[in-house]
């Protein structure tokens, strides 16, 4: 490959959107226990929704809970929002404070 | 006040935390781990908080009290083990009478109820432990 040849692909690189992002996913309870950990980090397809976070962790075959909310950032979020790279997703389980 | 704390609640601050001389009626409402000792006996409840968001819904909650029944909102969860007998959360609210006082910490205490993000544990004398957050079996409420 040529010097001129190589530059451009790398201009063209820089310029596209990437294909993945990686996010932070926070987790509490009976689901860290279940993933042995209480923060994943994910590659996910650029554009991913929030709520398609959850069928992308190793525990997947886990069926999430009815009620299950979301916080995006240390805020609620609507599981159509749609994710960007470095964001902090928690899944948040049905609460049962007090 | 609001907060998220790891030891005992201490009730007396959050009752001066309201106090006012125009605020005549303050309400406290404890919610303490119970035994149950009927049943499968309970040794102590152990609370986990997603901390950030819970602390901004504690004041969230709280104003939305105050603002709702024109109160003074005192709002504290424990955090970690809170063995059987021991408050995990306190609300204490003040206001001018008797049904706004009252109306207020009710409200405050459903809404950590519905919203609060903290999750418990129950830990019984017979050594297993059981989460109560929709993935694990849930059983009947086994505090306030």
């Amino acid at each position: 490959m040529s010097g001129t040849a190589r530059e451009g692909r790398l201009a063209a690189e820089e310029v596209a959107e990437p294909a993945t992002m990686a996010v932070t996913v926070r987790v509490f309870a009976s689901l860290r226990e279940v993933l042995g950990t209480d923060r994943v980090l994910l590659e996910l397809p650029a554009g991913t929704p929030l709520g398609a976070v959850w069928s992308h962790l190793p525990s997947a075959a886990v069926e999430p809970p009815p009620g299950l909310r979301y916080a995006l950032n240390h805020s609620w979020a609507a599981p159509g929002a749609t994710l960007r790279d470095g964001d902090e997703v928690a899944l948040i389980l049905p609460v049962s404070a007090g | 006040m609001i907060g998220l704390v790891e030891g005992p609640i201490d009730v007396a601050a959050l009752i001066a935390a309201v106090a006012d001389p125009e605020h005549g009626a303050t309400t406290v409402f404890l919610g303490s781990t119970r035994r149950e000792g009927g049943r499968r006996a309970v040794e102590a409840l152990v609370y986990e908080a997603y901390g950030e968001l819970a602390l901004t819904e504690l004041q969230v909650i709280a104003d939305e009290s105050a603002r709702r029944h024109d109160a003074r909102i005192a709002l504290v969860h424990r955090v970690g083990r809170v063995p059987a007998g021991e408050p995990s959360i306190a609300v204490v609210a003040a206001a001018g009478h008797r049904p706004e006082a009252f109306a207020a910490c009710r409200h405050a205490l459903e809404a950590v109820k519905d919203r609060l993000p903290v999750w418990k544990q129950t830990v019984y004398e017979d050594g297993g432990a059981e989460w109560l957050d929709g993935l694990g079996v849930p059983l009947r409420d086994a505090a306030g």
